[in-house]
């Protein structure tokens, strides 16, 4: 499990997650009134039945069971971008506060991929920037049964 | 409140056009529905365009107010609405009610639309930061549009032990249907094997089981009941029309984002299945009163999925009802006679004008080669980017 990125690792964008010990959070966004959780962060609570909509940011739980998930293989456009690119798997994943958020899959084969698995919030890099840094995004990856993940059910 | 009524409609062959612009397409789209009419452009006194986001409209949208200054200046109102793949929705709903609350008489309804290559650019003016889903799905995770559709087929794979074959004979289907439509793009029939041996492009969809995008347009004239009355063209009466947009909860996971609530009790692709619901409850028909329906089939699943979602058949029956034929043209409900979009290509603002013109041909039985027997009662439903769904019933 990841808990800290390397010093010549940064977020693909600034924001998207933050690394404790208890592994990766997604940041999302709350409302202190209905509790409501979103992600990506929100500006407005966009719950019909609430109309406070006081907001707070939150780390998403970091862990989820597999929704559906897909295969792509052709390369997508930019903005998207990716050094060595292959076909990868993208997950759509109900995490464990509610909340249902997709990202990349990585780490398991494509006929090993099944629906209703336990995956747990990782980093993945995706590309070197002109800095030199690695550029990295969040990912699932498949829950290590060996692993003790604290605060996780598996 | 006057009844509405389709007096004419009008397409132009679609597919990838090198000769014609986008305002000469939508002018013979228009001079079409207006043949079809036995009208003149002096007896229109309303222009609702579907507006592009790709050309046209003087950069603002303004297409009505294009055609008319090309075609026929006269002070008709022009009204340019958004909506995009169910702007030619909105555009009839709000040619609907300029008609029926008596202040317009004849009004066209024109979408047209010639779609730039490959994958749709993503449009200027994002906000590119941690809120923005649109940006987050490229940047992230390069979440393509038809990965969205591969994710709802994979999970029905699950769910409902759907094949890859069902999934294929979705587009066997419509190619079959397309075959005799003379407008549709393409009409070379094709088999399950074909299907299944085209490229893997986001699993389990495979390219011939993803709408392309098109070049193409499709027109219509509405008319008030008095005007109606007064030509001798027979016309199909608008029984029941509804829009909407999304509920909160929806359980689809919508283009673009990347993350959402799912709350029971809100149906899948809340914004279509509220349209429907609104416009058969406004046509006061059942499902089992509809011959023909004609749906957005952006990908094979959506040929599965829609119809149960739609009350036709239970949720899973989609595989048997096709397997068995009765989609089929002489089959219980008639699925996109017309070849859907799996046969057109998406032509964004003109394919919902055009799935009303084919419910019109159907029940004028004009549909040549590809005719619902006996179609009394045809429905549409289309779905747009933003959470736009769009629906219309129309009675012999």
């Amino acid at each position: 499990m990841v808990t800290q990125m390397q010093a010549d690792q940064v977020p693909i964008i600034p924001d998207l997650m933050e690394l404790d010990s208890r592994g990766t959070h997604l940041i999302g966004t709350r409302c202190k009134s209905c509790r409501e959780l979103y992600f990506p962060s929100t500006i407005t609570c966009r719950n019909p039945v609430c109309d406070k909509g006081d907001l707070e940011s939150t780390r998403l739980a970091t862990s989820g069971t597999l929704f559906s998930y897909t295969i792509q293989y052709y390369q997508p456009p930019p903005l998207f971008r990716a050094d060595n690119w292959q076909p990868y798997a993208i997950g759509l994943v109900d995490l464990d506060d509610g909340i249902r958020v997709s990202g990349i899959l990585s780490g398991i084969a494509f006929e090993d991929i099944r629906i209703g698995e336990r995956v747990i919030l990782g980093v993945l890099p995706l590309y070197i920037d002109d800095s030199g840094c690695q550029r990295m995004t969040h990912a699932f990856f498949k829950l290590d049964d060996t692993v003790n993940y604290p605060g996780v059910e598996q | 409140m006057s009844s509405v009524h389709i007096l004419g409609v009008g397409a132009i062959p679609w597919g990838k056009q090198t000769v014609l612009t986008q305002l000469q397409m939508a002018l013979q789209a228009i001079d079409a529905a207006l043949r079809d009419s036995e009208l003149h452009w002096r007896d229109i006194d309303g222009v609702v365009a579907a507006s592009s986001r790709f050309e046209g409209g003087m950069g603002w949208g303004l297409h009505a107010n294009e055609i008319v200054q090309a075609a026929s200046e006269r002070g008709v109102p022009c009204i340019n609405v958004g909506g995009a793949c169910a702007a030619g929705a909105i555009a009839f709903q709000t040619a609907f009610s300029m008609i029926a609350s008596g202040q317009s008489e004849a009004v066209v309804v024109i979408g047209a639309e010639r779609m730039p290559k490959g994958f749709i650019p993503r449009p200027p003016g994002g906000a590119d930061d941690i809120t923005d889903n649109d940006f987050l799905r490229w940047v992230t995770m390069g979440l393509t549009n038809p990965a969205y559709w591969a994710m709802e087929a994979q999970r029905r794979i699950h769910d409902y032990r759907t094949t890859h074959e069902s999934l294929a004979e979705a587009v066997m289907l419509m190619r079959k249907n397309a075959a005799n439509n003379p407008n549709a793009r393409f009409r070379t029939p094709v088999t399950v094997a074909e299907v299944l041996a085209s490229p893997m492009v986001t699993d389990p969809l495979h390219l011939l089981q993803i709408c392309p995008v098109s070049d193409g347009a499709a027109a219509l004239v509405l008319c008030s009941e008095r005007f109606a009355a007064r030509t001798s063209r027979k016309s199909v009466q608008v029984a029941g029309v509804g829009i909407a947009s999304g509920t909160y909860g929806d359980p689809a996971h919508r283009i673009p984002t990347v993350g959402g609530s799912v709350k029971s009790g809100v149906p899948h692709t809340s914004e279509v299945m509220s349209a429907a619901e609104k416009a058969m409850a406004m046509a006061g028909i059942e499902n089992d009163d509809v011959d023909v329906l004609e749906m957005a089939d952006n990908t094979a699943w959506h040929l599965l999925a829609w119809p149960e979602m739609l009350g036709f058949v239970e949720p899973g029956q989609g595989d048997w009802m096709l397997k068995n034929r009765r989609y089929d043209v002489d089959g219980d409900l008639a699925l996109n006679p017309s070849g859907g979009f799996l046969s057109f290509g998406e032509a964004t603002t003109a394919q919902a004008v055009l799935q009303i013109c084919e419910l019109v041909w159907q029940l004028r039985g004009e549909a040549s080669g590809r005719q619902v027997p006996n179609a009394r009662v045809g429905m549409s439903a289309v779905l747009g980017l933003g959470a736009n769904g769009g629906s219309v019933v129309l009675k012999r």
